[in-house]
């Protein structure tokens, strides 16, 4: 059974206890980000998603997108539901007052986008879009193109899409064919197919702004020869005004398994008027601006779904009575126990929780890293930040899609055949799960991101930023006997990851092929290591606030207990995947093709 | 036939000079003459002046300033008697044949019968150097080509007439390759001998081909330089270096006597932008600037080049060309790169192979003359076998180019081969016949295709080189001193002790170490990886210590640099035998680090029992400090003594090619009768030295000459050299030294300053002074 509550107080933790998010407040340009305003923001984005956007979630699921005579019909109530967003300011909350948003740090705002994505993923993708062309935009466009789009996009008046992928070119997007060229007017024609565009076309607003990758005519072959075009449903007056259709039109929206009720669209571009954003040639680099920030937004998906399904199940396994407990009968005046009782249960439940809540911890600590970037005045402080931030996006893409996926996996076998049909709408977060492992670059290229790009820059200066802090919290916790449950499992599984980090720097550099056959196996390892370090941070924070008698025990008792669950059950498989790690990749590079 | 003991040179011009510097350089007394100026008090200003110039220059021309003193300084009026005390009596005048004969007839007329007379011509033949000056002097003379700047270039080109004696070419030539370090080849009296007959050409043809094809100089510098193996100065730039003014005049002279069918008429063109940029003073580096030059119109410095098409300087771009790495594709590639490097070097190429028979006999005098005077990593010969001589043969003939008659021989053989372990060269008859090394030369590249490897990893590999020695090689990136290297050297010091006499430390990369991997390092540190550094840091003073107590000589053998842990091991070792052109130093705390392979602890050891110093242990341990922490690096081997990083008993060779026969000649000599050392104790003064020597660096400091961080590192030294908190009534123990070493080492490391540093200096490949 589908039901879902934000989870506030959780949120509120990792915002203020175990990073200290108020600190966030003395950035410049940040000011304002106290908790007095903060915590109003979050408790109405729970509001909203509670009540307005968590009731279309399987509505908008069974119905879906449709295509009539070139135009995308949402779901039934997604227009409504759009308006109410809309007017409540949440598709500008996390952009620049200077162009009429309400500059929230990201760190709060990427606890309202969990909530979305744990409420109506679908329904999440239309301003999320959005924000990744205000973004792109943002950075690279012209003062003019900023004056003209960036107002309606933060309003939400207009929305916005992402156009890489065409038939013949994903992840290699050296491969794309769209044509730009130039005209005397200063704008380009635009010609081209383009497929895979979310939110490329529907009825939630009155213009779309298609950000869109394409080769001038002089272009270098591959990835050195793209280019951004800025090209705009219906053409804009001079007065801001919405003018003649454009040549872009919908030839086909995508059946799926699942996010539905997002349309998932082919782009044609038939002469289309756009212009440049940034510099010719150099579109890859205004992209990767949208990108990165993208990735890290669909890590949040991952996290979102795992709530919602943990949610569900947990209610499931309280009210669900089969048989009795392994240790004797718990509740003998019912017909049966709750099955909740049985340790196997217990499993997946705690899987389910320890992953939300670590994912949700990690997270916060990227996000603080990506407000120290946006708005710190300090050049050593913004570095450090980038490096964190580089270093750790192709960790929470991959990390918490895949965790996600296997989160909402548990909380239907949690409910057995009533996970399995659709009546519940457990079945349908895994469908929702699946694409967040695809989209924005699959997590096979995140994990070669990470082991070919971010791994050996500068001689592994981004490694720094997360290997450092965690040698210090090991260091100064070596003799803290009330945190070496957590510390020590931390302080294993970090060595794993220091060894095998080396062993990939030295085989790497002279056969890559080595490098990307461990890429995937790495990531997780890294990334276990990296929750590991919150879970200890969130248990040295619980067990402060212990002594410090704040009347919360319960919650910071359930923190400790899942910290432990977490290091016993579920770090250990750092071990098997360091012994798969250096073990080598020979078994995939020299199976025989044909024998496939 | 008597040795060469005292020589003279006249003509004290930059070539002049610089050879007498550099017979100078070989302990030999050098007399040098010039004229009177017009006018003058001091009737030897010329010489005497370009003596004290060249103790100013940099790159140095003297090994060391006490070389200087080997020059006598004079006049060509008052002391021609003086040349009949000389065996040797290089002329390097102006390039005028009356003036060099005149000279000659008074030479004649003061030397002793048994004395050699050559020429440093470059554009006059022998035979009218010697026609009209009679059978004495044409016996006695031949032409000795240096190569600018004579102590670094390691190629002499001697020519003989069909008079000379065989016994005068054997005495100079001997002279030339054991004292000053002279790769010769013999080459026949023709224009421009081999190096310059080649590169001229090539120049001139890289120059006309630019200007067709519209490139920027940038681009065909780019494309003319690594893949090709040439110096990244690539054309226009060496054009700078050498001086644009010279280039009519070469051109001219080359013109002139060369035969009319020599294709370097064809590429001998008028090119009325060079003829300008002359005309206005843009001569090159030592003018104005030439293709390129730093434009500091406005206060600023902007680096600029020249547009080959319009003749207007414009600011320096890189040149954005996607470039294949081999050779062979980059001829291969139908691009703008392709077609011009296939231009040039297809006529290059083509006009080497014209050049044998007809100026030397053999193929490897030729791609030596062109590796050691124009500094290409492969010889034309041996990039025509990158290419192929069957592909090159049919692209030629494509392309309607002539195919030289050494190509038709070859019938697509190659140039070179291997057979049975040694290395032929194909002659012009078309049969192979061994590539044979001077007599005594030993050359480690020789030996490793005749065997084996005793033991081998990644970074380092053991040799048997014969009479019970074993040569440890380094084969890692720059030869940069990692933890495979420690491995390897600890398992030899085994290998070595079972089965050999001694052991011989050497190679012959460029550079004998660049010190420790600090790649390796920064990527340990940025890993926290603290565990793993300080065991590299310790493995490495066990494995240097071992070194030292081998129970066998160890002699280490270097050539160029050898830096940070380069120079430690060669401390640890029972000898050296080290290259002339050694570049020895402890630069740890340019990078934020003090020395911790035992670099602090031989150091002192050193200056206290070969110092020279006065009493007490304060003396000592304050030079040792200044050395390292201003991170000096000796500029040779004969100052690498002067600064204790050589001892007095170590030897020098002057020839690269006979460093290793010598360190094994060393290495056999100690092992007939070895005792390893006894182990020492240090005397260190404490705390109070420490102290001392930190006020000293913050005196630096607050004058601005050492920069925070400098100070930090200083005072990390200066606790390992005063000894920590010892006092000279408890000397230390080996270990206890290298304790001290290890953990200022680590603390270091720690510090983000220290990070700083290494970072940048690996990204930069520059000091950061924070």
């Amino acid at each position: 059974m589908a039901t879902y509550k934000a989870p506030l107080r959780d949120m509120r933790f990792v915002l203020y206890e175990l990073h200290n998010g108020a600190a966030l407040a003395q950035l410049p340009g940040l000011e304002d980000m106290t908790p007095e305003l903060i915590d109003p923001v979050i408790e109405e984005a729970a509001k909203v998603c509670e009540e307005v956007l968590l009731p279309l979630n399987r509505s908008g699921d069974e119905e879906g997108c449709r295509l009539e005579n070139g135009v995308v019909r949402t779901p039934k109530g997604f227009i409504e539901a759009y308006r109410l967003f809309r007017e409540g300011g949440w598709t500008g909350i996390a952009c620049d007052p200077a162009f009429g948003g309400q500059g929230v740090s990201h760190s709060a705002n990427a606890l309202v986008e969990e909530m979305i994505c744990s409420s109506n993923l679908s329904f999440g993708l239309y301003p999320g879009l959005t924000h990744g062309a205000y973004k792109a935009l943002y950075t690279h466009g012209s003062a003019a193109l900023k004056e003209r789009y960036l107002p309606k996009l933060v309003d939400g008046i207009w929305s916005g899409t992402m156009c890489l992928t065409e038939p013949q070119c994903g992840t290699d997007l050296g491969l794309s064919r769209t044509k730009a060229v130039p005209q005397d007017d200063g704008s380009y024609r635009l010609t081209g197919t383009k497929i895979f565009i979310s939110a490329g076309e529907h009825d939630l607003t009155e213009n779309i702004i298609h950000l869109v990758l394409a080769r001038l005519p002089d272009a270098p072959k591959g990835i050195k020869g793209i280019s951004l075009f800025l090209v705009p449903k219906f053409l804009v007056n001079e007065d801001g005004s919405i003018g003649a259709r454009n040549g872009v039109s919908c030839g086909a929206i995508e059946h799926k398994m699942g996010i539905k009720a997002s349309a998932t669209c082919v782009i044609n571009f038939d002469d289309a008027t756009g212009w440049l954003v940034g510099e010719p040639h150099k579109g890859m680099r205004a992209m990767f601006t949208m990108m990165n920030e993208e990735r890290l937004a669909v890590g949040l998906q991952g996290l979102g779904l795992a709530e919602a399904s943990y949610q569900g199940a947990v209610a499931y396994a309280r009210e669900r009575l089969q048989g009795r407990s392994l240790s004797g009968t718990k509740y003998p005046e019912k017909s049966a126990d709750p099955i909740i009782v049985h340790p196997d249960i217990r499993r997946m439940l705690l899987t389910m929780r320890s992953t939300a809540e670590g994912c949700r911890a990690l997270g916060g600590w990227v996000a603080q890293a990506v407000d120290v970037q946006n708005h710190t005045s300090d050049p050593k402080a913004k570095r450090d930040a980038e490096d964190f931030i580089a270093l750790m996006t192709p960790i929470v893409k991959a990390l918490f899609t895949d965790l996600g996926f296997e989160a909402t996996n548990l909380g239907i076998q949690v409910m057995g055949g009533h996970g399995y049909i659709r009546e519940h709408g457990m079945e349908q977060y895994i469908r929702d799960a699946r694409i967040a492992q695809i989209y924005e670059g699959t997590n096979g290229i995140q994990a070669l991101d990470l082991v070919g790009r971010k791994l050996g820059a500068h001689m592994g200066r981004y490694l720094r930023q997360f290997f450092h802090p965690v040698a210090a919290f090991i260091t100064t916790h070596a003799d803290d006997k009330a945190l070496e449950r957590y510390v020590d499992p931390l302080t294993k599984a970090f060595v794993r990851l220091q060894q095998a980090t080396g062993q990939l720097a030295r085989v790497g550099l002279s056969r890559p092929e080595e490098a990307g056959a461990a890429a995937s196996e790495y990531l997780r390892l890294f990334g276990l290591v990296a929750l590991a370090y919150q879970w200890a941070r969130m248990a040295e924070v619980s067990l402060t606030k212990l002594e410090e008698k704040t009347g919360e025990d319960d919650f910071y008792r359930a923190k400790l207990s899942t910290a432990s669950y977490f290091m016993d059950k579920v770090l250990p498989q750092t071990g098997s995947l360091f012994a798969s790690i250096m073990a080598g990749g020979a078994t995939l590079t020299e199976f025989p093709e044909a024998a496939f | 036939m008597a040795d060469i003991a005292k020589v003279a040179v006249i003509g004290a011009g930059v070539m002049g000079a610089g050879i007498a510097a550099h017979v100078a350089n070989a302990g030999v007394p050098v007399l040098l003459l010039d004229i009177v100026p017009p006018g003058a008090t001091d009737r030897n200003a010329i010489a005497a002046g370009a003596i004290d110039k060249m103790l100013k220059v940099e790159p140095a021309p003297f090994m060391s300033k006490t070389a200087a003193r080997l020059i006598t300084p004079g006049n060509t009026e008052d002391d021609l008697e003086k040349l009949a005390e000389c065996d040797w009596i290089i002329e390097a005048v102006v390039e005028r044949l009356d003036i060099k004969q005149a000279l000659y007839r008074r030479i004649q007329a003061a030397r002793k019968p048994s004395s050699v007379v050559s020429s440093n011509t470059s554009t006059i033949p022998l035979a009218a150097l010697v026609e009209g000056m009679g059978d004495g002097f044409a016996r006695d003379f031949c032409i000795t080509h240096f190569f600018n700047p004579p102590r670094y270039m390691r190629l002499l080109e001697v020519v003989a007439g069909p008079q000379t004696r065989p016994e005068a070419i054997a005495a100079v030539s001997r002279f030339a390759d054991f004292s000053l370090g002279k790769s010769v080849i013999t080459c026949k009296d023709r224009p421009g001998f081999i190096a310059n007959r080649l590169g001229v050409y090539w120049l001139q043809v890289a120059v006309v081909e630019a200007i067709d094809a519209g490139l920027a100089v940038e681009e065909a510098d780019a494309i003319l330089g690594k893949p090709i193996g040439v110096p990244k100065t690539g054309v226009f730039g060496l054009l700078d270096l050498v001086g644009l003014d010279l280039m009519p005049h070469i051109n001219a002279s080359m013109s002139q006597a060369l035969p009319s069918e020599d294709p370097f008429h064809a590429a001998n063109r008028e090119l009325p932008l060079i003829a300008q940029m002359i005309e206005q003073g843009y001569t090159g580096r030592k003018g104005k600037g030439g293709f390129y030059r730093l434009n500091r119109d406005g206060g600023g410095k902007v680096k600029e080049a020249i547009s080959l098409t319009t003749g207007e300087y414009r600011p320096e771009r890189k040149a954005e060309l996607e470039l294949p790495k081999k050779f062979k594709d980059l001829l291969s590639s139908d691009s703008k790169a392709g077609r011009y490097a296939w231009r040039v070097m297809a006529r290059t190429l083509s006009y080497a192979a014209m050049l044998v028979p007809e100026v030397v006999d053999d193929i490897a005098s030729v791609d030596e003359a062109m590796r050691l005077g124009y500094a290409w990593k492969f010889g034309p010969f041996e990039l025509i076998d990158q290419l192929g001589a069957e592909w090159f043969t049919a692209r030629l003939e494509q392309d309607g180019l002539p195919v030289p008659e050494l190509l038709r021989v070859a019938h697509g053989q190659s140039f070179y081969r291997v057979q049975d372990g040694c290395r032929q060269m194909l002659g012009p008859d078309g049969n192979y016949r061994d590539v044979v090394r001077p007599e005594g030369v030993l050359w480690l590249e020789d030996i490793k295709r005749t065997r084996a490897s005793l033991l081998k990893n990644g970074s380092a590999a053991l040799w048997d080189i014969g009479d019970g020695v074993a040569c440890f090689e380094f084969t890692s990136k720059l030869n940069t001193i990692d933890q495979d290297i420690m491995t390897l050297l600890g398992k030899a010091l085994k290998l070595v002790e079972r089965e050999y006499k001694a052991l011989v430390i050497y190679n012959e990369g460029t550079n004998f170490s660049a010190g420790a991997n600090l790649g390796l390092a920064l990527f340990a540190l940025n890993i926290a990886a603290w565990p793993i550094l300080e065991q590299t840091v310790a493995g490495g003073q066990v494995t240097y210590k071992a070194v030292k107590y081998a129970p066998f000589p160890v002699v280490g053998a270097p050539s160029g640099m050898a830096l940070g842990g380069g120079c430690e091991i060669l401390l640890h070792c029972a000898a050296v035998q080290a290259h002339a052109e050694s570049y020895i130093g402890l630069v740890e705390c340019g990078v934020g680090l003090v020395p911790a392979w035992g670099g602090c602890k031989e150091m002192l050891q050193r200056w206290k029992t070969l110092g020279r110093l006065p009493n007490g242990p304060m003396p000592a341990v304050v030079k040792v400090f200044e050395t390292i922490s201003t991170a000096t690096v000796a500029k040779s081997a004969a100052e690498a003594k002067e600064l204790l990083f050589l001892r007095p008993s170590d030897g020098i060779t002057m020839n690269r090619y006979r460093l290793l026969a010598d360190a094994k000649a060393r290495a056999l000599e100690l092992a007939r009768d070895y005792a390893p050392p006894q182990e020492g104790e240090w005397i260190l003064p404490g705390e109070g030295a420490a102290i001392g020597m930190r006020m000293a660096a913050e005196s630096f400091h607050r004058r601005g000459l050492a920069t925070p961080h400098d100070l930090v590192v200083s005072t990390a030294l200066a606790e390992v050299l005063a000894g920590g908190d010892a006092d000279v009534t408890r000397p230390l123990r080996e270990d206890d030294v290298l304790e001290l070493e290890r953990s200022r080492f680590m603390a270091l490391l720690h510090s983000p300053d220290t990070v700083a540093r290494i970072e940048h200096v690996l990204e930069t490949g520059k000091p950061l002074r924070n």
